[in-house]
């Protein structure tokens, strides 16, 4: 199109001719005048048909195009895009572990790798085609002809161009007319206006204008602050019709959303905070005044937290293990005053569990309990005895078991101790399930049983066995 | 030459039915009928276009796009309330969306057969209807797309169906899901379809544009045909890139169904964990494909008194195709049931059963009748040349197609191997509008399609006739040209 410009400019009076047209009314006729024009050396020429005709390439002299080799390039582009495409994003980039299967090219990647073959050929072979016939070009000389019109109808045009080297506008003429053609015209150049007419300028500005808006007030929103929320063009699930806690509603007559317990309902998990045999007290004997309240409160909640004030009074309470416990100890007032359960479970005591539970409790205490408060449970593990030997002043010694202070415990107490901590000692409920822990204390209170025992704990027919044992522990 | 027959017959057309389905022997049968001449057929098919539309196209452009635009709206409602309008319930989350969207796609495989691989093949009888049958192939899809659009929930976002790192995430698509190739098969097979057809429409383009009368139609079809002239180098260059898109688009579409397939095949639920559902699927697919494009083209030749361009054989042969895909589907379904009892596989067993027993055994029958049974009165010659008995075969085998993947769509879903969580698919209304929704799109778009674009490939059929002509004119003088 612009090509044409400086030859416009500078024959303004005669129209500039671009060669010879010749018109036929049907194919043979065409192939017999191509030979005829090849045949006289001309080579840029051209014919014009409704349909591709057969031989045309020979008749003319067009050699093959290139087209499938570029096509075959592209083929393999998308070929080797694909397979670099989900090796890199779901075995580099991303890795996706799908049942064990490898990162990389995998047989799952032959179908997307089948289609961007086909997907990158196809495209190629289209815009090859657009790009190789210098399509598109909507202004062309060969359009001055009115005849031409019917060159997508039914006729035939050969065309030799002036720009062949052997152009000769006479002899041109002669050659053609004497193939007899139907009509013989010079194409002459294309005299409308090339530029667009300015109403179609104007309104394909404006409309690009138009389309640019939305896209600007997006950019402007990135760009600026605004004290506005977000504005929400899909909800997504970020707004939904429901409460949350601690919101009012109109429902109830109370304005709560959340809602207290219906009466003599069990919610989960509530039974573990209301029966004995999780809690080591009975909470349905606990009086109602303040102190036990708070007392309550800090069992359940705070044992742990407590662990700032807990090693003044452990402290106090607390004798070297290593000393045999001293006898009458004044014991310091219990840290809490709880209805204790004082008799243990009726599930760990009956006598066809008995036996196994002991020893469920001898294995959990030597595995939980026993490198702190030792085999014996004089308080002498070996945590105690490494921490000991490296005297380091701010080693708070385990407790013994055998002091009175936790002889006279009730059970319930020592269970609430395993569940809870104490003092330096953490809470074992997570290791250990209620019924070791119950074991636990079972075993606990035959260690001490057994500890502070006296002749006449000893069955009758084994007591003369046991005196005359030399290294028998004397007892008081 | 034939200058008295291009005077006589371009003015004095017959619409007289002309059946040209007897064979001679060692004789070709005439591809067009009524001794067209390039003039005749240019007139005829712009005639299409440029005459003004009869009153059925108003009254079925009307109906076609009100009910498009009921499915928009219903589109829009879906957005706005979720995919719960549908009866999409637990077990069955792949319900009439999925169904609709394989049975669209199915429909898209026709169009590129003909193209492609007819075109391959040297089936100069394409020619007459490969235009129309892409047409309809682009439509197809455009339908088919939309249903996997709405289906994911939020189609704002389906654009995560493309391979690009999100946007807060990084994280990219998994590639080896058969949901993701089905993406980029059908998005392959979208892009190239509409680059085959509106390429081979360039040329048939450039002769709407030098017959308009009005410049803007003028200036339209100029911008649209880019410019075509016809020239010998351009059409050498563009016939090597047709056969390359052919020889490209053949593979295509046997590889698209086979994608969608492999939507059902590569999972482990009973009834679609099989390798013969592949090849399975393509004949399915080209089966209702070919019965869409006889049920379309029918009528369309009658309105467009085309006749003689897509004659009765062009027809007979669709219908041909027709009984043999319909064959191989019915031999794929009793492949599949054979091998429910032969592999012992008590789950395959046992929804092969439930499939022809179950509670929806009324869909499995109707899908045999009318996919089995039907297309074998194709066997009788009377039934596959009469216009009224092969558009009612062709409904059937369409009714039929889309009840083959509701069963095996839902039947698989609706009973896997967890008794307990059994259940039975009842759909909605808006499954019922949005199906029926679907065709309006799809007719508009076709009606629009005859209205605007040339709906047969004037330039191959010319091609065509002038290779007939001059094999003809061989024939007779032996004073044929040497090449």
């Amino acid at each position: 199109m612009s090509e044409h410009k400086p030859r416009k400019s500078n024959e303004t009076k005669m129209p500039k001719a671009f060669g010879w047209m010749a018109e036929y009314a049907d194919e043979q006729n065409l192939l017999v005048a191509a030979r005829k024009v090849r045949d006289s050396g001309y080579t840029q020429t051209d014919a014009f048909t409704p349909f591709p005709v057969h031989g045309i390439d020979e008749a003319l002299g067009i050699k093959p195009t290139i087209l499938p080799f570029i096509v075959l390039c592209a083929g393999f582009t998308g070929l080797i895009t694909a397979l670099l495409m989900q090796w890199w994003t779901n075995g580099v980039d991303y890795k996706y572990l799908i049942s064990a299967k490898p990162f990389g090219i995998t047989p799952a990647s032959i179908p997307v790798a089948f289609e961007l073959t086909i997907l990158f050929s196809a495209f190629t072979a289209f815009f090859g085609m657009i790009f190789l016939n210098q399509l598109p070009r909507f202004s062309n000389p060969v359009f001055t002809n009115p005849r031409f019109d019917r060159v997508t109808d039914d006729r035939f045009f050969l065309y030799v161009n002036a720009a062949d080297k052997y152009y000769n506008r006479e002899s041109v003429k002669e050659l053609l007319s004497g193939t007899h053609p139907d009509s013989l015209d010079e194409v002459l150049d294309d005299n409308t206006p090339s530029t667009l007419p300015r109403p179609i300028v104007l309104g394909a500005l404006l409309l690009v204008l138009t389309g640019l808006i939305p896209a600007m007030i997006v950019l402007n929103m990135r760009a600026s602050f605004s004290t506005q929320p977000r504005w929400h063009v899909f909800f997504d699930m970020d707004f939904q019709p429901k409460k949350k806690a601690q919101q009012t509603t109109t429902v109830f007559a109370d304005g709560r959303s959340m809602r207290p317990q219906v009466k003599g309902t069990v919610s989960r998990g509530q039974l573990t905070e209301q029966d004995p045999y999780y809690l080591g007290y009975d909470p349905s004997k606990l009086s109602a005044d303040d102190a036990s309240t708070v007392v309550k409160y800090v069992s359940t909640n705070a044992s742990q937290d407590s662990a700032s004030q807990a090693p003044a009074s452990a402290a106090v309470q607390a004798t070297p293990a290593q000393s045999p416990p001293p006898q009458g100890a004044t014991a310091p007032a219990p840290a809490l005053k709880l209805p204790w359960v004082d008799k243990l479970p009726e599930s760990i005591v009956e006598a066809s569990n008995i036996e196994a539970n002991m020893k469920l409790g001898k294995v959990k205490f030597e595995t939980y309990c026993a490198a702190c408060h030792g085999y014996g449970g004089f308080g002498d593990g070996l945590v105690h005895k490494r921490a000991d030997s490296l005297a380091q002043g701010y080693w708070l010694p385990p407790t013994s078991m055998h002091i009175e202070r936790v002889r006279t415990q009730p059970v319930g107490q020592i269970f609430h101790t395993i569940t809870k901590g104490q003092g330096k000692m953490a809470s074992y409920a997570s290791s250990l399930n209620p019924k070791e822990r119950w074991a636990i204390v079972l075993y606990v209170k035959a260690l001490q049983r057994s500890r502070n025992a006296n002749i006449e704990d000893v069955p009758v027919d084994s007591r003369s066995a046991l005196e005359n044992e030399p290294n028998v522990e004397s007892t008081k | 030459m034939n200058r008295v027959n291009m005077a006589t017959v371009a003015s004095n057309y017959n619409p007289r039915e002309i059946d040209n389905t007897a064979d001679v022997p060692g004789r070709r049968a005439q591809l067009v009928t009524g001794n067209q001449t390039y003039s005749s057929i240019t007139d005829m098919v712009c005639r299409v276009a440029e005459d003004p539309q009869p009153l059925l196209w108003y009254v079925l452009f009307g109906f076609s796009s009100l009910t498009a635009v009921m499915f928009l709206s219903l589109i829009g409602y879906l957005i706005l309330n979720g995919v719960g309008i549908w009866g999409n319930m637990n077990p069955v989350f792949w319900a009439w969306p999925i169904v609709n969207f394989v049975f669209w796609v199915g429909i898209a495989h026709a169009g590129t057969l003909i193209s492609a691989i007819l075109f391959l093949f040297r089936q100069n009888w394409r020619t007459s209807i490969n235009r129309a049958s892409e047409a309809m192939t682009i439509f197809a899809v455009v339908c088919a797309g939309i249903y996997p659009g709405i289906h994911v929930g939020r189609a704002w976002l389906a654009f995560w169906l493309l391979p690009y790192p999100s946007l807060n995430l990084w994280m990219w698509p998994q590639f080896r899901s058969p949901l993701l190739w089905d993406v980029f098969a059908v998005g392959t097979y979208a892009s190239t379809s509409l680059v085959f057809w509106y390429m081979g429409m360039i040329p048939d383009i450039a002769t709407y544009r030098d017959r308009s009368k009005s410049p803007l139609r003028r200036m339209v079809y100029g911008l649209l045909c880019l410019g075509w002239t016809g020239s010998s180098r351009h059409w050498l260059v563009y016939e090597k890139a047709y056969t390359l898109l052919a020889a490209l688009a053949a593979p295509l579409v046997l590889s698209v169904h086979t994608v969608v397939s492999f939507d059902f095949a590569v999972s482990q639920v009973a009834g679609w964990h099989t390798t013969i559902f592949p090849p399975y699927f393509v004949a399915g697919a080209i089966f209702s494909g070919f019965a869409m494009v006889v049920t379309l083209l029918v009528p369309s030749r009658a309105i467009y008194k085309l006749e003689n361009l897509i004659t009765l054989r062009h027809l007979e042969n669709m219908n041909k195709i027709i009984l043999a895909t319909g064959t191989l589907v019915g031999l794929a379904y009793a492949t599949e049931a054979y091998i429910a009892w032969y592999s012992m596989n008590q789950y395959e067993g046992f929804t092969f059963l439930n499939r022809q027993f179950g509670p929806y055994w009324w869909a499995y029958w109707t899908m045999v009748s009318c996919n089995v049974i039907s297309p074998q009165l194709f066997w009788f010659k009377k039934l596959r040349t009469s216009l009224f008995w092969m558009v009612v075969i062709c409904v059937f085998v369409n009714i039929g197609m889309w009840f083959e993947r509701f069963v095996i769509t839902v039947t698989s879903l609706s009973r896997d191997f967890l008794p307990s969580s059994w259940g039975y698919f009842r759909p909605t209304m808006y499954d019922g509008l949005m199906l029926f929704g679907s065709f309006g799109i799809f007719m508009s778009l076709y009606l629009l399609f005859c209205r605007f674009l040339p709906i047969i490939a004037m330039s191959e059929v010319k091609g065509i006739l002038s290779i007939e002509n001059h094999a003809a004119h061989a024939h007779d003088d032996s004073h044929g040209q040497s090449h």
